[in-house]
């Protein structure tokens, strides 16, 4: 990290820890606004932050690590999008997960679904049914209240005529970047907490972590880990180069296997302490299970992936993987 | 907590002229028909292509120009390396020698030990091997026990190395000795550089499961070495082996090595719409990718001289299971006859049978995994 993003990690981390799991929208979106955080993507002259991908990639992992009760990847990328597209919205901007519906005379019908903090966002980007991304008002629609595995709203939005503003995203890539950046995190939390519960909690007269079950079940955690974070910096560099539609699918892909390993591991070295309410390692755990299925699950990335490398024919695989990261000669 | 620190940084400008240079070179000398040579490809044997190479200035390639390295970056060998091993190309003979010996001549040998085998393990001429495990002493490695006593000037070597890889083709042994009579555990250890015809060595064979001589026994019986024959700090042989193995851990080998099991998958599924195959080729792409990430991310690093040795030993054991897994994955969702010539068939019968070995050789799963638990904070 360069001295900027050591800056900006140190106030999105003390932030973050001081909100993490118990924030509202009502009580706490004020802080992240003063923070400026929602501009992190946002040009200087557009009266942001000024950051890449690189810069996003380690406020949303921190966003995971503290496991924050609110929209803020969601409002980093709206914003990012609503800017491209000229759009002035008020309030924060969310993400739609998918769309089902149709455009006709300019006017949208259908519904969104996996909208996170839909009934509290100003503006929606959603996928459009006619390609790439569009941005709606939740005020036109209708709001069915629902929420993930970890009670994180991902409301449902009808939309009968409502009229759109077109932008050239791809919304599903975007949030499975955004969600893989956030597991990063939370899985190198989850792997903490662990840590310091095994050294701390004593059988058989000594520390668990002592137990080399106990060690070896840690160890494949911290490579999942590892592995979970190393293609979250590798998604942010190749979203900062352009095309990144390999990469996206390589790391959510990636980011979910490391979940089902890490959540499995971290929970067993818990024991039932971990099970409990009170314990801190829930809402990292159950964010990880609902953020594995957000923006697609491990199926239909590497279904993605392999019927792209397939198609482009064996010779060509490692070719091309390397030379996405080449510079241009 | 951040169990896996990176600094970006960006491949080298001339990455993909030194590709094209590297694939030149494959397609011009490795046209052996023989698909199972492409696999496991680190460990086999091919003198001449090493030869190749070395006159191609791709071997030795961050090494001072005076002992006929060619004072290129870190991340340039990276990625000639990864060229050769996607390949399947036989870079056996001199891997060791590039990857170790040669590095650890320059880093504690003597300007007369540099000047009289350096150039020729950049030449690909001089091959190398490492004599660490010995009968008694496998994951245990602090119970060396075979020794080395002064006399005089010289030293004495009695004792026995096992699964010594290439023994049998090597020219000089880096080995770890009891140096100091009566030491214990990882004190009082040397290491010693030793050319293989000296007088009082012999080497045997030892055959692995599929037949093949890869590894050996090594006997030493009162073999004389010079004074200069120790290497490095007398006693320090234990910190200066360890050192030797990080270098070893985290390269492109711990991924790449079977690569071209992953292209002949490709190419069997072609125009297929089976999704078993087509999912495995995308989830063995998302885990190859993340490997590489990882890798060069530890190449970067040690090249700025940071020894992020955890980061390492995370790559080995991630890419070691990774690299085994893979034949078992593809036997589970393509219907292969073992007995055909078949290509992926070939491969695959081939490196289920010696991917045994990828997570015991330099240091076993559960030796890497304890030194992982050791980063975190556990033990």
């Amino acid at each position: 990290m360069n001295e900027q993003q050591t800056m900006l990690a140190d106030m999105a981390g003390s932030l973050f820890s001081a909100l993490s799991h118990g924030a509202t929208v009502a009580a706490d979106w004020g802080r992240i606004e003063e923070m400026g955080f929602a501009g992190l993507l946002l040009g200087e002259e557009e009266g942001g932050f000024g950051g890449g991908w690189a810069d996003a990639g380690i406020v949303f992992r921190l966003a995971g690590y503290h496991a924050l009760a609110l929209p803020l990847v969601e409002a980093v990328v709206a914003a990012r999008l609503a800017a491209d597209a000229g759009f002035a919205g008020d309030g924060f901007g969310t993400l739609a997960e998918k769309t089902e519906g149709g455009i006709d005379d300019g006017g949208f019908t259908g519904f969104l679904k996996g909208v996170a903090w839909g009934r509290e966002a100003g503006y929606v980007v959603a996928p459009s049914p006619s390609g790439g991304a569009m941005i709606l008002s939740p005020r036109d629609a209708v709001i069915e209240k629902r929420q993930n595995a970890a009670d994180e709203p991902r409301d449902i939005l009808r939309f009968s005529g409502a009229p759109v503003v077109p932008v050239d995203a791809d919304i599903f890539a975007l949030g499975a970047a955004a969600r893989s950046m956030q597991m990063a995190g939370a899985l190198d939390a989850a792997l903490e907490l662990a840590v310091g519960y095994v050294n701390d909690r004593k059988q058989f007269g000594k520390p668990l972590g002592k137990l080399q079950a106990v060690q070896q079940a840690l160890a494949v955690f911290a490579c999942e880990a590892a592995a979970a974070n190393s293609a979250a910096v590798g998604v942010a560099q190749a979203l900062d180069r352009g095309d990144a539609s390999f990469e996206v699918a390589a790391a959510k892909a990636r980011a979910n296997m490391a979940a089902g390993l890490g959540t499995s591991i971290g929970h067993q070295a818990h024991g039932a302490i971990g099970f409990t309410h009170e314990y801190g390692l829930h809402p990292l755990t159950r964010r990880l299970w609902s953020w594995r299925s957000e923006f697609g699950g491990e199926h239909h990335w590497t279904m993605l992936l392999g019927t792209r490398i397939a198609a482009a024919g064996a010779d060509n695989f490692w070719a091309e993987m390397v030379r996405r990261s080449d510079p241009v000669a | 907590m951040q169990t896996f620190t990176i600094k970006p940084f960006d491949m080298p400008a001339g990455a993909a002229a030194l590709r094209e240079q590297v694939r030149a070179v494959i397609r011009e000398h490795v046209t052996d028909g023989d698909i199972v040579r492409r696999a496991n490809c680190w460990q086999v044997n091919d003198p001449e292509f090493s030869r190749v190479l070395g006159k191609a200035g791709l071997i030795g390639m961050t090494w001072p120009k005076q002992y006929g390295g060619h004072e290129r970056s870190a991340l340039e060998r990276y990625i000639v390396l990864e060229e050769l091993l996607s390949a399947g190309a036989p870079v056996g003979a001199h891997w060791i020698a590039d990857r170790q010996t040669a590095p650890l001549l320059l880093r504690y040998g003597t300007e007369a030990q540099r000047q009289r085998w350096v150039p020729g393990i950049a030449a690909g001429e001089i091959y190398g091997c490492i004599g660490l495990s010995e009968p008694n002493a496998g994951s245990d490695l602090a119970s060396v026990r075979s020794s080395a006593r002064r006399d005089g000037d010289d030293w004495v070597l009695n004792g026995q190395k096992i699964w010594t890889t290439n023994a049998h083709i090597a020219h000089i042994m880096i080995g770890l000795f009891r140096s100091e009579e009566g030491s214990e555990r990882n004190a009082g250890l040397s290491q010693f550089l030793i050319p293989l015809d000296t007088p009082g060595i012999t080497i045997r064979p030892i055959i692995n499961l599929t037949g093949e001589h890869d590894f050996n026994e090594v006997f030493f019986d009162d073999v004389r070495l010079p004074a200069d024959g120790l290497v490095g700090t007398e006693g320090q042989g234990w910190s200066q082996a360890t050192a030797e193995l990080s270098l070893e851990r985290s390269g492109p080998e711990r991924y790449l090595s079977s690569h071209v099991l992953v292209t002949e998958l490709i190419r069997h599924a072609g125009g297929s719409q089976d999704a078993a195959v087509l999912a495995l080729i995308g989830k063995l792409a998302s885990e190859v990718w993340t490997l590489r990430q990882m890798s060069l991310a530890v190449a970067g690093r040690m090249a700025a001289g940071e020894d992020p040795a955890l980061e390492a030993t995370i790559v080995k054991d991630l890419g070691n299971s990774l690299e085994q897994a893979i034949p078992s994955l593809i036997q589970a969702v393509v219907e292969l006859d073992l007995s055909s010539g078949d290509a992926l068939a070939l491969l695959t019968a081939q490196l289920l049978q010696v991917s045994p070995s990828f997570s015991l050789r330099g240091g076993t799963r559960e030796i890497l995994r304890g030194i992982v638990a050791r980063g975190l904070g556990l033990r």
